[in-house]
């Protein structure tokens, strides 16, 4: 038995290449990381996490649907800083303040998402544009940093709910939402047929314009979420920083949660893997007092080495898929499907 | 005799593609290959590239005796082959695309120069044409002039002996192919051995010598005078023996369901046609001859120049697929890997995909739904339930079509006109007419229109109850059942050419993938 049982753990390493692991480094961490395994630092890792997680499984959606958005590290500043201008500046309610923002995230989505779905310009030009246009109006609203939005916002950001912090609350219902989407209902179907082949969606009637659409306005808005959500914690809204290289951080761990580039692939689950990957590789690092430099070294390397552990169990699981369908040639896919039954 | 070939055969996955095939072609000489698809041609062709090994035979080239060959011995041996499709890439220059790959180059660097000098030259003296610039893009060349300039890119390598042509001229018109037969007679005379493959009689007629038909992978007319030929001896070589087919029940005079009045668009028109309830019409037509581009005009992925479509009686005007499906009609494309199959979901996906709008509540999947709708088409199509979750391209061709087919057999949208583009197209023998038995009995039974197009004269025959024949984009004659023979329809079809609408205009696409 013990070959089978060998099978068995090879079959769901190769599956879940990134699972194993984030499970290896999750042990590491817990047994030489001081400190790192305890309820605070764990919090605090999901607090810090969030706002990556929301706009994460938006540009996720987006590119599962076989288009990429690099604007929302800018539309996450630019919602962020109109937010703090409204309150400090207008004294409007933060309730009002955070619609608005979240509204702003949608509104350059909706613009992003006409240009490249119904234009059908280039995704990549579109949203890089739309990341340098964006940083710099933020930079018009001001060049400064507003603070001090007072008790109420800050609620938003620190405060607890069932002693889990909101933000970590409200990524919780994103993730939820998006899983529900993909899974339970139509749309979310044709999304993946969409990133499959646009041309064969195409052909199957579905409305290949308004998916990639609703996708752009659902991740600018995500992005204007994760830009109030990020001022309310650290209640400042500074222009210089909020949100710069977001973009990144949110595609490296859509990367490592297994989308692919090429679209039509991909799940909730695996983007969430990845935004905890990274937040407790930073973490747990910092803890273990590796250097902000080596930090950012172990970032992109998780990336690649990510990257290479799927092709490689990839081509792995090719090679003994071959011995066993060898073995047992009535379940090779084209034997049955040569005889049906 | 320089090129022969004898006794080649070659079994792939245990059915004979080519079985003790004997082939020749002399020095000066244009042979034309002839058969249906799946006759072996392609195989032959490849074994000669060297794409292909053989199991068993030899190929002689001027004395070198071969059992197998490698593309590179095969390139050394002076086989050149020109496929179908074109392999130029239509944004570089006509120069660069002849030498692709074998750069003219000093010290590393491509002599620009001297590659576009040679190019001229080759241009020149082989095809005597002056007028290809070597500098022009060949993007925005015509489609015969890409022809010449890949036999020119053929004919760039050296000592090239042997050159085959695979259907060049299917997607040209009557006097673009013109242009291909001088340029070939010229080849011809310098002393070139070309085999000349095509789908089209009255091309043998025109510029071949001689003849070789396959069929079912034997040679079924060898190397046969074209002097002593006529048409009727070539279309029985290629009909092959009869198929009797038992006698079906008549239709009869049905309601139309499908009609078009005067419908014309890119490459086709105007086309006048109805099609009644339980009837299933077959458009027969070589590749090129408009049915294709007529089939995506009525699922409104082509935009009509002039004419209606009536669906029961009313107009419709559908803009794109998505109109066409809600007005009750589905196409079956016959690009199945890129136009219908999702190859990586998996199967309930392919076959619920122009569904879960439709079953949805509120735009939330109910399963319980979903899952009677995929057993319903699954159970019209045979398509075995275990495969359920294999994902699309894992699956044999034959099975992949059953679930595009049983997509539209039992969509959630009632669907009253089904067509189909080459709707047996990479599908084996045993599901092929396991597919005849459940569109004709879904036809009869639900009462839908059929109308598919096809270039094999078989399926015609095997599947219609009536058959339009089409070439250059106009329906030259009709066959009822009674008459519908397989040499009723290549006469039809192959002879007598006219001059067809020209261009090549595109679809209403959803466009190039932007990511």
């Amino acid at each position: 038995m013990p070959k089978k049982l060998r099978g068995r753990a090879a079959d769901f390493i190769f599956a879940a290449p990134l699972t194993v692991a984030f499970v290896v480094m999750f042990g590491f961490f817990a047994i030489y990381g001081d400190g790192f395994f305890e309820a605070d630092n764990l919090q605090n890792v999901a607090l810090q996490s969030a706002a990556l997680c929301i706009v994460a499984v938006a540009i996720g959606l987006v590119m599962i649907a076989g288009y990429i958005d690099l604007s929302v590290g800018s539309v996450m500043g630019f919602s962020g800083v109109a937010a703090g201008y409204l309150i400090t500046q207008s004294h409007w309610s933060p309730v009002w303040a955070s619609i608005v923002g979240v509204a702003l995230g949608a509104l350059s989505g909706l613009v992003n998402g006409v240009l490249v779905a119904y234009l059908r310009f280039s995704a990549l030009i579109v949203t890089l544009g739309a990341l340098t246009i964006l940083r710099g109006a933020t930079f018009a609203i001001t060049p400064q940093t507003f603070y001090d939005f007072g008790p109420g916002f800050a609620v938003f950001g620190s405060g607890h709910f069932l002693s889990v912090p909101i933000p970590v609350w409200i990524a919780a219902a994103v993730c939820i939402a998006a899983t529900v989407f993909l899974q339970y209902t139509a749309g979310g179907r044709h999304v993946y047929a969409v990133g499959v082949s646009q041309e064969a969606a195409y052909f199957s009637g579905i409305n290949v314009r308004r998916i990639p659409l609703f996708l752009f306005v659902v991740s600018g808005a995500a992005a204007g979420l994760a830009g109030i959500i990020t001022i309310a914690r650290i209640d400042a809204a500074p222009s210089g920083s909020l949100g710069v290289g977001f973009e990144l951080s949110a595609l490296t761990a859509v990367l490592l949660g297994g989308v692919s580039f090429a679209g039509g692939r991909g799940s909730v689950f695996g983007i969430l893997l990845g935004v905890l990957f990274l937040g407790i590789l930073q973490n747990g690092l910092a803890i273990m007092n590796v250097s902000f430099a080596n930090q950012q070294i172990a970032n992109g390397l998780a990336l690649v080495v990510a990257t290479a552990l799927e092709a490689g169990s990839a081509w792995l699981s090719r090679r003994m898929g071959v011995r066993r369908l060898a073995r047992r040639p009535v379940t090779t896919p084209v034997a049955v499907g040569r005889e049906p039954a | 005799m320089a090129v022969s070939i004898r006794g080649l055969s070659k079994v792939f996955g245990g059915s004979p593609a080519l079985s003790g095939v004997d082939f020749e072609v002399g020095a000066g000489e244009v042979h034309a290959l002839l058969g249906p698809n799946g006759a072996g041609k392609s195989t032959l062709i490849r074994c000669l590239s060297g794409a292909v090994q053989p199991d068993a035979g030899t190929i002689v080239i001027e004395d070198e005796v071969y059992t197998e060959l490698s593309p590179k011995q095969a390139i050394e041996a002076g086989v050149a082959v020109i496929y179908q499709n074109t392999s130029l890439i239509p944004s570089l220059t006509v120069t660069e695309n002849v030498f692709l790959g074998e750069e003219l180059t000093r010290w590393g660097f491509v002599r620009r120069g001297t590659q576009r000098k040679e190019a001229a030259a080759l241009l020149h003296t082989l095809l005597g044409s002056a007028e290809i610039d070597p500098d022009g893009q060949v993007g925005s060349l015509p489609l015969a002039t890409r022809q010449l300039v890949e036999v020119a890119k053929a004919l760039s390598r050296a000592n090239v002996k042997l050159l085959i042509l695979d259907e060049p001229t299917a997607a040209l018109t009557e006097s673009e192919a013109h242009i291909i037969f001088d340029r070939l007679r010229r080849l011809r005379s310098q002393g070139l051995h070309i085999i000349y493959i095509t789908h089209r009689l009255q091309e043998v007629f025109e510029i071949a010598d001689r003849v070789t038909v396959l069929r079912d992978g034997k040679v079924a007319l060898a190397g046969q005078s074209v002097a002593n030929l006529d048409a009727t001896a070539v279309v029985t070589a290629i009909a092959g023996a009869r198929v009797v087919h038992p006698p079906r029940d008549e239709v009869g005079a049905s309601r139309p369901v499908l009609t078009l009045s005067g419908l014309s668009g890119t490459r086709f028109g105007p086309v006048d046609l109805e099609v009644g309830a339980g009837e299933v019409v077959g458009l027969f037509g070589a590749l090129g001859s408009g049915r294709s581009e007529l089939l995506e005009t009525i699922f409104g992925a082509r935009a009509p120049d002039a004419g209606r479509i009536l669906v029961n009686g009313h107009a419709i005007d559908p803009r794109k697929p998505a109109g066409a499906i809600a007005e009750g009609i589905a196409l079956v494309p016959a690009d199945r890997l890129r136009q219908a199959l999702l190859g990586e979901l998996d199967a309930t996906d392919n076959v619920l995909l122009p569904s879960y709008l439709k079953l949805a509540l509120f735009g939330f999947r109910r399963l319980a739904a979903e899952r009677r709708v995929f057993a319903s088409a699954a159970a019209e199509t045979s398509f075995p339930t275990a495969l359920a979750h294999r994902r699309g391209r894992q699956l044999s061709g034959g099975t992949q079509q059953k679930l595009i087919v049983g997509r539209w057999l039992r969509s959630a949208r009632p669907i009253h006109v089904l067509m189909m583009d080459e709707p047996t197209q990479g599908v084996d023998v045993g599901t092929r007419s396991e597919l005849y038995k459940i569109i004709l009995e879904s036809a009869r039974r639900d009462g839908r229109a059929v109308l598919f197009a096809s270039s094999d004269h078989e399926e015609v025959v095997a599947l219609a109850d009536r058959a339009v024949v089409m070439k250059a984009g106009r329906v030259v004659t009709e066959f009822q059942r009674s008459r519908l023979t397989e040499d009723n329809l290549i006469q039809a079809a192959h002879l007598d050419g006219a001059e067809g609408p020209a261009g090549n205009a595109g679809w209403r696409q959803p466009g190039a993938r932007h990511a």
